[in-house]
């Protein structure tokens, strides 16, 4: 069983790239970014979630827009901006680089 | 018996909470709000975790319920989870980096020997601030702090030099050598 400190470090760093990529897909409000997380590696909560999310639109990589709902208050919607689509574009180049580095080396 | 219940403002809904469930959900958004002290959408951010808490306990009620209860706030705050601000270290890992740095002298880039390097990094302080301070003391202690900065040397261990890293400079590394030297002689701890 590897140590789970080692691995935790790995995710938490990803769960930005996971979550520009599951918003960059179609706009989406918090709850079902959770659903989409849920049930992977990267399970999370709102309590992460949210302060993640402003810190994305602090640095104009999503956006969202309020979407009426037919059985509660108004909901968030959030999407990516065209520098977040950019970030993400660089983002996926880099992970398959990286993966590509790990696969080579050593061998 | 007729319990004594609030209405909790969250967001933009209202809610029914028995008492306890109120002081314990005060407690639960007031200690979000310090995690998020600083953080400039502060406001906005609890204003989304009070939604989630509205959706996650209405979810739970069962229908003319009445107020919330214990009952659901609580798997409703275990499922919204403790606010997690991005980049920044968990507690455990700030304990287990706080474990990691022992007060060592820190003889890369030091001046002398490394005291101040290495007391800045157990501390957290601006390294050159501290020189400063030192050089001040210096002049003001009319010497003493020269003892003080000899016992240091002499006391707190070297850090292990990082392989490849920065050469040493003559002083520092004319320190630490000497310092092995009379640790070894007076066989004081070292690490």
């Amino acid at each position: 069983m590897t140590d789970e400190s080692k691995l935790a470090p790995i995710r938490k760093g990803l769960l930005e790239f996971l979550v520009l990529k599951i918003v960059g897909a179609e706009s989406m409000y918090v709850p079902d970014i959770l659903r989409r997380l849920a049930g992977t590696e990267f399970n999370t909560q709102e309590g992460t979630l949210y302060p993640l999310l402003s810190k994305l639109r602090r640095e104009d990589l999503v956006h969202y827009e309020w979407k009426e709902s037919d059985v509660g208050p108004p909901r968030k919607y959030y999407r990516l901006t065209d520098s977040g689509r950019a970030q993400l574009t660089a983002l996926d180049e880099y992970w398959n680089l990286i993966n590509r580095t790990i696969a080579e080396i050593g061998h | 018996m007729q319990r004594i219940s609030v209405t909790a403002r969250l967001n933009r809904s209202t809610l029914q909470f028995e008492e306890a469930a109120y002081v314990r959900l005060e407690s639960y958004l007031a200690e979000a709000a310090r995690t998020l002290d600083g953080n400039p959408d502060k406001q906005e951010i609890l204003g989304d975790l009070e939604q989630a808490v509205v959706d996650q306990c209405v979810r739970r009620l069962r229908p003319e319920q009445g107020p919330v209860t214990m009952a659901e706030l609580e798997p409703a705050l275990e499922e919204i989870g403790s606010v997690q601000v991005p980049g920044a270290a968990s507690a455990s890992e700030q304990s287990v980096r706080t474990a990691a740095r022992p007060l060592q002298q820190v003889s890369e880039g030091a001046v002398v020997s490394g005291v101040c390097q290495g007391l800045a990094r157990y501390f957290g302080l601006n390294v050159t601030a501290l020189r400063v301070f030192a050089v001040l003391l210096l002049f003001v202690s009319g010497g003493g702090m020269i003892l003080v900065y000899l016992a240091l040397m002499l006391l707190m261990p070297y850090a292990p030099l990082v392989s490849g890293g920065r050469p040493l400079r003559w002083l520092p590394a004319k320190c630490r050598a000497l310092m092995e030297f009379l640790r070894a002689k007076f066989s004081l701890a070292t690490n």
